[in-house]
């Protein structure tokens, strides 16, 4: 069903001839890559320990006690205090740190000073430490990573519900229509930042939840496209010849209607992404998002508006936002561009 | 973009709110004389008592304890404080009479007695002299001939009989008074004009705090109608006190001026206190506006205790020309028991070792040298500050992970692949409910200390009243919050078994304990003071034993900052001060006074640009127990 057919490639073609929104999509997914990776990049955990002849790649997986490289207690090992022990020693041991060894939630705190504190090459906080002494780019990292995951789950879940429920309101039309025509009008009246507000009040809203609450209420303004698509699918000569040979609706719609306006749905989708980044950040900055200590953007945000003489914070965070959400834009409009049924519409 | 647009829709909900507050009192803003009233009812008889006090009655006096106000004292000046909202009524009973600004009434309103704040011994205030019956639960009053209302009459018997009758009435529509002087204060027996007996309802331990009534001028209030709460929301009600309201403006300012010939300015405890002339609150609704007021010289004290401003925002130039003095005053009063309540209804916490070791995971000290700055204190226990009801013997279990290790070892439990403590299917992972936003870098930096020591915290912060039923309803595993104080330790409510395993009581901990029943019962019991003292001691080891309760911090101090014009005694408050410029509480306040000639000065060095070397006073007359500061 899904195999690329002509018009699909040259779709795609035409996409990867619009450099901008290309580049922006490499980088993109660059930077999803490298979240990915976060773990090998920025974290207290060392890549490689070589003790006594032997390798330990301590990053994923269990704790590594510190007795097991001879260090007095059974608390993770401190690696960026053994990878100074190592060097003192000489003695052929070493350990290979990330070159940001700072995991999201630890604190740093130096002696005689208060945090939060400005960028330091010395101490490898690269942009500097928040207000409770812990690495700002690991905390843009892994926020990035959450927000990111967090957006494209919303994506998918809220467009297979508000799609289907489009296409059924728009090919079974009547009664069905008009009832959840009704039922949506309402839902859409609810207004979900108190929702969210109020219930983050009674409960900590976990990944999860929040997903579950943004979805209940988001997938509502997903369907009206799709209703207005399908209306006017239905009537073409495919569907008709479908139906005529005895096909369900349920494969009218699904195997005959959604891949020929599936185009529509597309070219929505990355401002969608934009849209779930903003929404989780907006509600971290509010304090009603994920509960602390995850790192999130809304809370550094937050961080740098309390306390703008920490220019670091502000500018990280705003620079982070600024260019990611440049990025998921440039890719929506190559891809509105791309599939545009006109070819020579322009965009500002 | 359905989120940003309820997002707008939420500020302009609260724009709108927010124009609708301002325009409603722009009509209002002629200023209102108070007026003084004219006395038009006739004064509340009580009916005299056929028999005489009891013969053989000891009357007691206190003329000796040490005064705290300075003998260098001189009147004069007016202190411009800032109030955030202007009260909704002078009322000081019924609705809406429950604001911060009512304390400034209520100080000028004196009682019968009162309790001396670095001895706590009884001081006289309305009462020359005083005895206790044998019943223990009567007292007998002499009252000051001297005392006079504010509108020149004389404070009699009568008018402590008419306090009865006042706030029993349905009229005031006050339902806790009502229920207080019933349950609580039987009667009040008049002998004469100027003696009388206060009956409590029952035999109890510090009788003197319970009886200590004030009385209620009846020839102002007359007899209540159901229009009281309506006819006296802005009437000027006669006190007792050193000052009263002269001037206000609704939602602007209220003036308070000094009696000019006030009955008590000489009495043993109350000479050379209440110095200024006039006290004018302004309303100033913003916080950091109060500052900037500050700043310029138009309030004149300000509290700086947050380290933000002790250590940030007063780096200006008013304090480092040394216009403004800093104070960092230590006191020895009640503390908050702050700290975290483990539930004991948890199979977690029900072994004693596993609350042993999650006290000795906690890294308080940490927070205190890092996040906190140094600024805070370790609480030792939940009863610090209660005299000699305190243990001083007590301390709290500190971070140690050796510790940690002995008690989950002997509790059976043993270090998971992730370095948490786990027993069976269980890892020694708890939340913490919390609700003060500005309490998560203090629990971030405990989390990951926890985390080293095998512990792992949760942080579940909800909206203070979610957090506050969940734990009221016992479902937290540790509950991170403070209790307020009250003058005698209390703990039937906190650790009597009565209470435990039912919602919506004060025993958040679920301490069920048969020895600790009877020590609490036996102390409830007692009337007698030294042994209560020693039973108060007991149950905080047995709450310490328990181990049921991580007490964290303390802040044993005020910090603010004033102006140099301003002056105060040496040592500059009590025991119990928490704000040095307290104008009017007859307890501990109006002990400081203004300088004119350093005003001058002050004023002409600012106009010239003379500096003066910056001044910060740190007084620690009264801390207590903790050599190393």
């Amino acid at each position: 069903m899904m195999a690329i057919s002509p018009l699909t490639r040259k779709k795609i073609n035409r996409f990867k001839s619009i450099s901008r929104g290309y580049i922006s999509l490499l980088l993109f997914c660059g930077l999803i890559l490298l979240s990915l990776l976060a773990e090998v990049l920025i974290s207290n955990r060392a890549v490689i320990v070589h003790y006594q002849g032997r390798f330990y790649f301590p990053t994923y997986g269990d704790i590594i006690p510190g007795t097991t490289f001879g260090l007095g207690y059974e608390y993770e090992t401190d690696y960026r205090q053994l990878a100074r022990r190592f060097k003192a020693a000489s003695a052929g041991d070493w350990v290979l740190m990330p070159p940001v060894p700072w995991n999201p939630y630890e604190n740093d705190f130096i002696d005689g000073e208060y945090p939060p504190s400005p960028p330091s090459f010395d101490r490898k906080h690269y942009l500097g430490t928040d207000t409770s002494g812990r690495d700002v780019l690991a905390r843009l990292m892994y926020g990035f990573r959450i927000a990111v995951f967090f957006s494209f789950a919303l994506l998918v879940v809220t467009y297979t519900i508000g799609v289907a429920m489009g296409s059924a309101m728009g090919y079974w039309g009547g009664k069905f229509d008009l009832f959840v025509q009704r039922v949506i009008e309402i839902w859409s009246n609810v207004p979900l930042l108190y929702v969210i507000i109020i219930i983050s009040s009674v409960m900590v809203p976990s990944f999860f939840i929040l997903l579950l609450i943004m979805v209940v209420f988001g997938w509502a303004s997903r369907t009206w496209i799709m209703r207005t698509v399908t209306y006017k699918e239905k009537e073409r000569e495919y569907v008709l010849a479908a139906r005529s040979l005895g096909a369900s609706d349920a494969r009218i719609i699904f195997s005959h209607i959604i891949p020929n306006t599936v185009s529509i749905i597309v070219t929505f989708a990355p401002f969608s992404v934009a849209e779930g980044i903003i929404a989780l950040t907006s509600l971290d900055y509010l304090g009603f998002g994920l509960p602390s200590p995850t790192p999130s953007w809304g809370e550094l945000l937050h961080q740098g508006w309390t306390n703008l003489s920490a220019w670091w914070i502000v500018c990280s965070v705003v620079v982070a936002m600024v260019v990611t959400l440049t990025l998921v834009t440039f890719i929506g409009e190559a891809v509105r561009e791309a599939f545009d049924p006109r070819m020579h519409t322009v965009y500002e | 973009m359905k989120f940003m647009t309820n997002l707008l829709l939420v500020i302009l909900t609260l724009l709108m709110a927010l124009t609708v507050a301002c325009s409603s009192d722009k009509d209002k803003n002629k200023a209102e004389k108070a007026e003084p009233l004219l006395v038009v009812n006739a004064p509340y008889r009580a009916p005299i008592s056929k028999t005489g006090p009891p013969e053989n009655l000891k009357w007691l006096t206190n003329e000796s304890d040490p005064v705290f106000a300075s003998p260098e004292a001189v009147k004069g000046g007016t202190l411009h404080l800032a109030i955030t909202d202007f009260p909704l009524t002078f009322r000081v009973v019924g609705p809406d009479s429950n604001s911060s600004f009512r304390s400034a009434i209520l100080d000028n309103q004196l009682s019968l007695i009162s309790v001396h704040p670095n001895t706590e011994n009884i001081i006289p205030e309305l009462a020359t002299h005083w005895a206790f019956g044998d019943d223990k639960k009567t007292m007998y009053f002499k009252l000051n001939k001297n005392a006079r209302w504010s509108d020149g009459m004389p404070v009699t018997a009568h008018d402590f009989a008419y306090t009865l009758e006042f706030m029993r009435s349905k009229h005031i529509v006050a339902p806790w008074y009502n229920d207080y002087y019933t349950q609580e204060i039987d009667r009040v027996i008049v002998y004469d004009d100027y003696t009388l007996a206060v009956v409590a309802t029952k035999a109890q331990p510090d009788l003197h705090l319970r009886v200590a009534l004030a009385p209620t001028p009846s020839h102002f209030y007359g007899k209540l109608n159901e229009h009281f709460v309506e006819d006296y929301n802005w009437k000027i009600a006669p006190n007792t006190g050193p000052y009263q309201i002269a001037d206000f403006q609704k939602g602007k300012y209220v003036e308070f001026t000094r009696k000019k010939d006030w009955w008590g300015k000489d009495l043993h405890y109350f000479k050379n206190r209440f110095n200024v002339d006039r006290v004018v609150y302004t309303v100033i609704r913003d916080y950091s506006m109060i500052w900037e007021y500050f700043k310029k010289a138009q309030i004149d004290a300000f509290g700086i205790t947050i380290p933000d401003f002790w250590y940030n925002k007063t780096d200006t130039p008013v304090v480092n020309n040394g216009y403004v003095h800093k104070i960092w005053f230590f006191n020895d009063t009640q503390r908050s028991a702050t700290g975290m309540w483990l539930n004991q209804d948890k199979p977690i916490f029900a072994d004693q070792n596993v609350r042993y070791a999650f006290a000795h995971a906690m890294n308080i000290q940490k927070v205190i040298d890092t996040v906190l700055r140094g600024d805070y204190y370790r609480l030792e226990q939940g009863f610090v500050g209660y005299g000699a009801y305190t243990n001083e013997d007590i301390r709290a279990r500190r971070y140690d992970l050796e510790k940690v290790e002995s008690y989950m070892k002997q509790a059976g439990w043993k270090r998971g692949p992730d370095g948490i403590w786990e027993k069976g299917d269980t890892r020694f992972s708890v939340d913490v409910t919390y609700s003060n936003e500005e309490h998560t870098p203090r629990l971030v930096v405990l989390k990951e200390e926890a985390k080293k020591a095998g512990v792992e915290l949760n942080l579940r912060q909800l909206d203070p009243a979610a957090a506050f039923k969940q734990i009221l309803e016992k479902k937290h595993d540790v509950a991170w919050m403070g209790w307020s104080t009250s003058l005698r330790p209390q703990y039937w409510e906190h650790f009597h078994s009565v209470n435990a395993h039912k919602p919506q009581t004060n025993n958040i901990t679920n301490t069920d304990d048969p020895e600790m029943d009877r020590l609490i019962e036996t102390y409830r019991n007692s009337l007698d003071e030294k042994e209560r003292e020693a039973l108060s001691r007991q149950i905080q080891a047995k709450v310490h034993q328990i181990g049921c309760f991580v007490p964290t911090f303390m802040v044993p101090y005020v910090r603010q900052a004033y102006w140099r014009w301003w002056r105060l005694p040496h040592p500059p408050g009590t025991k119990h001060t928490e704000d040095l410029f307290d104008p009017f509480s007859d307890v501990l306040g109006g002990l400081f006074w203004f300088d004119q000639a350093l005003y001058d000065e002050t004023q002409q060095a600012m106009k010239d640009g003379v500096t003066f070397p910056p001044v910060t006073i740190v007084d620690k007359t009264y801390l207590t127990g903790r050599d190393d500061q």
